[in-house]
C-alpha cells in the first residue's frame, strides 16, 4: 500500500455507520472515466458499454451465466444447418424513445453501417464474414454469412449490436453518440455533459426486456445519473456517505473497509473472467528462446501476487484462461510451467548456455539476458511488474520496466521495440479470446506477440465454424495447449471487479458483460 | 492609458500565435495516438489506418498545422479529435467552473493572507507572528491534496456538512454555492501561505519608511496608518504575487479537481493533451495563455493605481 492509499483508507476509516442521504427515485452511479462518444458502433471502452446497454438493446441477450442466448429485440432465431445463414424473427412492439417503431429496416441499416467499408468501425470484425444482411418484411432479417461462424449470436450481443434509429443518425450527423443517441433501451438520453455527469431517464413504454429479468420494464427508478468521480478515496466515501448509491470502480484495497461498512453492500459478478498476463514477443532475439520464455512462468509466484497485490482478490492463473471460461482446457492447468519452481527456471537457463555473470545476471554470447517490459502505468499494472523484476532477477534476468499513461500504452504496444507487454483482458469464451490474440493474420496488434503458425490458424477456423460445441470445444484446446506449451505468455492473475452499492439499493445483480455490470437495470429499484 | 492597453493586446497577438507553434510542436513529442484511443486495443492495423485517414492524421505536420492555423484565424477551433465536439463547445463547458473555483478560492484567500500577514507584521516577534508563520509555512508545505482529503474526512463524509463530488450547479444557485466550499477552502489553502508571508514582509518594510513614522508622529490612528498608508504601499509586490498565482490556478488547479470531481480547465487541458487531441489542448492552451496575459495586463494597470511614480512613467 503506498502513501496515498494510507490515507485514502483513513478516510474510508472513519464513521462507516453514517446514514445516506435519500436519493428518491433518481440512481447515482459514481464513475471513474468518461467515453469519448456514446455512439455504440464508434466506442469500444467499457465507459460507453455500461451506458449503450441502458439507452439501447440488441436482438439478443445474454443471460447472467455468459453462456446462454436469450431473446431481447428478436423473439426467436434459427440457425440453416451448414451454418451460415441466420433468420430473426423481430418483436413487433418495439419502439425507440422517440416513439417511433422499430422495424427490420432500423436493424438492417444498423448492420450495414457497421460493416461500411468507407468508414471503419473497430468492432466489424465480430460480424463474421457477411454475405448479406436483407430485411424478410417488417419483421424478419436474414443474416447471410460467406463462412459458417458460431460466435455470431454472442457477439450480437455486445455494444455494437445495439440497433439504431436511422432517422436519428441521419438527423444527428457528427454528433450522433455526443448530442444524443435515440434507442429501444430500458432508458433515454436526457443530458451529457462530457467528463462530468450523464443523465438517462426511464424509457415509459418499455416493456420488451430480456427474460433473465423478473421485470420487463418499464425500469423501476425513475432517473439514473452517472457522476465522475475519479479519485478513488473521493468515491469510495462518497458512497459511504450517500452522495452516491452505486460505482462500479472499487479499488481493491478499499474492499475487505467496505464489507465491514453497515450501509454498503458489496458484489461481484459471477462468471466474470478477465486475466492480467505478460505476452511475449516471439520475434524478439530474447524472446525467440523457448527456454528462456518457460524459466519466466516458472520464476513468477503467482500465488504472492494474488494475495499481496490484489489483497486477495484474485485468482493464481497458472492457464491463460480462467477455469470457468467457456471451451477452457482442463488440460492446461496443471502444466509444471504454471507452478512456481524458481529451481528449475535455474536449471532451464543453465542449459540453455545462459550464465551467470559478477553481478548474478545471466548473459550468453556476450548478450545480457534483460528483456524490456513496456507496462501500463496505473492500476495493478506497476505493482504486478515490480513483483515480477524481483521474481526475475532470482533466477537471472535483468527484467527493464517501461511504464507508460493509458494515452500513450496502446500505441507503445502497437510497435516492435519491447520484448514483453503487460495487460489485464476481458473475455466471455475461449473462441473470443483466442480469434482475437492468436490467429498469424492479427499480427503486430492484436496478436502483439507475433506468433506466426497455420495448424493455430486451422484449428481455430474449425473452432469457430464447427456446428457441434463439442468439436469447438476440442479445436480451442489444442491451440490452449499449443500456445500455453510454447511459453508465449506468462500468466498472472485472472482479476475480479466488485459493485460497491448502498443498502437502500435493491436488487443489484452485477452483470458480467464487457464490466457492465448494470446491463438493463430493470430489477434494481429502492 | 487607452493607448498603452491597446498596445499591449495587439503585441499578445504574436504572442498567441508562438504559443499555438510551440504547443504544437511539443504535442508531437508526446507519445500517444488518438487513434489509439478510437479504435481500442483489439481492432487491426487496416481500421486503424482508416481512422487516421479520417481524422487528417495521415497528412505532414505542416499541413496539419497550416490548415489549423488557418481555421482559427477564421474564429474556428476546430472538433476534439476524440469526441468530434466543437472545441468551443467543449471549452465553454469547461472555462466557467474554473473561473467560478479560481475566484472563490481567491474570494477568501486574498483577504485571508491579508489580513494575517499584516496582523504579523504588527505583533513582529510576538507570539501572533510566530503563529501565523507556522500557518503560513505548513499552508504551503501541506500538498492540495492532502488538505483536500482531510476537508472530505472531516467536513463532507464524518459530519456530512458539505458535499463534495462534482458540481452541482453555477456558483449563482444555492446547490452550487454550497458544492463550492470545500473545492474552494482547499485550492485557497495553497494561496493563503505565500501571501501572508509576502504581506509580512512587505508590511516589515514600508512599517519603517520615515512616512510612516511621520504619520504616527502627527497623531494618525494605528488602524489608519496600516489600512491607508502602509498597506497600499506594501501592495505593490503582493499585487504581483496575486496575479501570477490567478494565472496559474486557472490551469494549475487539476488535483484540487480531481480530488472533488470539479469539471474544469486544468482537467481538460491535462486530457487532452496526453490523448494528443490537438485541437482541443490548442484550445485549452490558447485559452490559458490567454488568460496569462490578461490578468498580467490587469496587474500593470492595477499599478498605475497603486503607485504615482509607475502612472507618471
Amino acid at each position: 500500500m503506498n502513501w496515498k492509499q494510507t490515507i485514502a483508507g483513513l478516510v474510508l476509516g472513519m464513521g462507516m455507520a453514517l446514514p445516506g442521504v435519500a436519493s428518491g427515485q433518481t440512481l447515482t452511479v459514481l464513475r471513474t472515466v468518461d467515453s469519448f462518444s456514446y455512439d455504440p458502433q464508434r466506442a469500444t471502452a467499457a465507459a460507453a458499454s455500461e451506458i449503450a446497454f441502458l439507452l439501447g438493446d440488441t436482438l439478443v441477450a445474454l443471460d447472467f451465466d455468459m453462456k446462454t442466448i436469450k431473446p431481447l429485440l428478436a423473439k426467436s432465431w434459427t440457425v440453416s444447418p451448414d451454418g451460415k445463414t441466420y433468420t430473426f424473427e423481430l418483436r413487433d412492439d418495439v419502439s425507440f424513445c422517440s416513439g417511433k417503431k422499430m422495424t427490420s429496416e432500423d436493424v438492417v441499416y444498423t448492420f450495414n453501417r457497421m460493416l461500411d467499408t468507407e468508414n471503419k468501425k473497430p468492432s466489424a470484425q465480430k460480424m463474421g464474414k457477411v454475405k448479406s444482411i436483407t430485411a424478410a418484411g417488417p419483421t424478419r432479417i436474414v443474416y447471410e454469412l460467406n463462412e459458417p461462424y458460431n460466435e455470431l449470436l454472442y457477439t450480437l450481443t455486445l455494444m455494437h449490436g445495439t440497433i439504431l434509429n436511422k432517422e436519428n443518425v441521419d438527423a444527428l450527423g457528427k454528433d450522433f453518440g455526443i448530442k444524443g443517441v435515440d434507442g429501444t433501451g430500458p432508458f433515454c438520453w436526457e443530458s451529457w455533459t462530457p467528463r462530468t455527469e450523464m443523465t438517462l431517464k426511464r424509457h415509459a413504454a418499455y416493456k420488451w426486456g430480456p427474460p433473465i429479468y423478473a421485470n420487463k420494464g418499464p425500469a423501476k427508478v425513475e432517473k439514473i445519473v452517472w457522476k465522475m468521480v475519479p479519485e478513488d478515496a473521493s468515491r469510495m466515501a462518497a458512497v459511504m456517505s450517500g452522495q452516491g448509491d452505486l460505482t462500479y470502480a472499487v479499488p481493491l484495497w478499499s474492499v475487505a473497509e467496505l464489507k465491514k461498512a453497515p450501509n454498503v453492500a458489496i458484489t461481484a459478478p459471477a462468471n466474470y473472467f478477465r486475466t492480467c498476463f505478460i505476452g511475449n514477443k516471439i520475434t524478439r532475439d530474447l524472446m525467440k528462446d523457448i527456454e528462456v520464455r518457460k524459466a519466466m512462468n516458472l520464476a513468477v509466484n503467482r500465488e504472492d501476487i494474488a494475495k499481496q497485490i490484489f489483497f486477495g482478490n484474485a485468482i493464481p492463473a497458472p492457464a491463460y484462461l480462467h477455469p470457468g471460461t467457456p471451451d477452457f482446457a482442463a488440460s492446461t492447468q496443471n502444466t509444471p510451467l504454471g507452478k512456481y519452481n524458481p529451481a528449475e527456471a535455474k536449471k532451464l537457463l543453465d542449459a540453455a548456455g545462459w550464465k551467470a555473470g559478477s553481478d548474478g545476471m545471466r548473459e550468453k554470447n556476450g548478450v545480457r539476458l534483460s528483456p524490456v517490459l513496456f507496462i501500463l502505468n496505473s492500476g495493478s499494472n506497476p505493482q504486478m511488474a515490480t513483483a515480477v523484476q524481483g521474481y526475475m532477477r532470482q533466477v537471472g534476468i535483468d527484467l527493464k520496466i517501461e511504464a507508460f499513461d493509458a494515452t500513450a500504452y496502446f500505441t507503445k504496444i502497437a510497435t516492435q521495440e519491447f520484448d514483453m507487454f503487460l495487460l489485464c483482458n476481458p473475455y466471455a469464451s475461449a473462441g473470443d479470446v483466442l480469434n482475437v490474440y492468436w490467429r498469424s493474420q492479427n499480427r503486430p496488434i492484436p496478436n502483439r506477440m507475433n506468433w506466426i503458425d497455420a495448424e493455430t490458424d486451422g484449428w481455430l477456423d474449425a473452432g469457430l465454424q464447427a456446428s457441434d460445441p463439442k468439436v469447438r470445444a476440442e479445436n480451442y484446446a489444442k491451440v490452449q495447449e499449443k500456445i500455453v506449451a510454447n511459453a508465449l505468455w506468462v500468466p498472472l492473475v485472472h482479476d475480479m471487479v466488485f459493485v460497491a452499492a448502498s443498502k437502500k439499493v435493491k436488487n443489484v445483480k452485477p452483470h458480467a458483460t464487457f464490466t457492465s455490470l448494470l446491463y438493463k437495470g430493470l430489477d434494481v429499484s429502492f | 492609458m487607452a493607448t498603452y492597453v491597446l498596445q499591449r493586446l495587439l503585441i499578445s497577438i504574436p504572442v498567441l500565435l508562438g504559443v499555438l507553434l510551440i504547443g504544437f510542436l511539443l504535442l508531437q513529442v508526446v507519445p500517444s495516438d488518438p487513434v489509439e484511443l478510437l479504435a481500442g486495443p483489439e481492432a487491426t492495423q487496416e481500421v486503424r489506418d482508416s481512422i487516421r485517414k479520417d481524422l487528417g492524421l495521415d497528412r505532414p505536420l505542416y499541413v496539419q498545422f497550416g490548415s489549423y492555423l488557418v481555421r482559427v484565424l477564421q474564429g474556428d477551433l476546430g472538433r476534439s479529435l476524440i469526441s468530434n465536439r466543437s472545441v468551443a463547445e467543449e471549452l465553454w463547458l469547461a472555462i466557467p467552473p474554473t473561473v467560478e473555483l479560481t475566484f472563490m478560492a481567491m474570494l477568501w484567500a486574498i483577504p485571508g493572507g491579508l489580513a494575517l500577514g499584516t496582523w504579523a507584521a504588527i505583533r513582529r516577534g510576538q507570539w501572533v507572528d510566530r503563529l501565523v508563520m507556522a500557518l503560513s509555512v505548513t499552508g504551503i508545505s501541506v500538498p492540495v491534496f492532502f488538505l483536500g482529503l482531510m476537508l472530505i474526512r472531516y467536513v463532507g463524509f464524518e459530519w456530512q456538512a458539505l458535499p463534495f463530488v462534482g458540481r452541482p450547479g453555477p456558483l449563482y444557485t444555492w446547490e452550487g454555492l454550497v458544492g463550492i466550499i470545500l473545492p474552494a477552502i482547499t485550492l485557497g489553502g495553497v494561496l493563503v501561505g505565500p501571501i501572508a508571508r509576502m504581506t509580512r514582509t512587505t508590511t516589515l518594510e514600508v512599517l519603517r519608511a520615515d512616512y510612516v513614522r511621520t504619520a504616527r508622529a502627527k497623531g494618525v490612528r494605528e488602524g489608519r496608518v496600516v489600512l491607508a498608508h502602509v498597506l497600499r504601499t506594501a501592495l505593490i509586490p503582493i499585487v504581483t504575487l496575486i496575479g501570477l498565482q490567478a494565472a496559474f490556478l486557472l490551469g494549475g488547479a487539476v488535483v484540487t479537481e480531481t480530488l472533488f470531481a470539479w469539471p474544469g480547465l486544468g482537467q481538460l487541458a491535462v486530457g487532452a493533451i496526453l490523448s494528443r487531441d490537438f485541437p482541443l489542448a490548442q484550445g485549452a492552451i490558447m485559452i490559458l495563455a490567454l488568460a496569462f496575459i490578461l490578468i498580467n495586463l490587469s496587474v500593470d494597470v492595477l499599478y498605475t493605481r497603486l503607485d504615482p511614480r509607475v502612472r507618471r512613467r
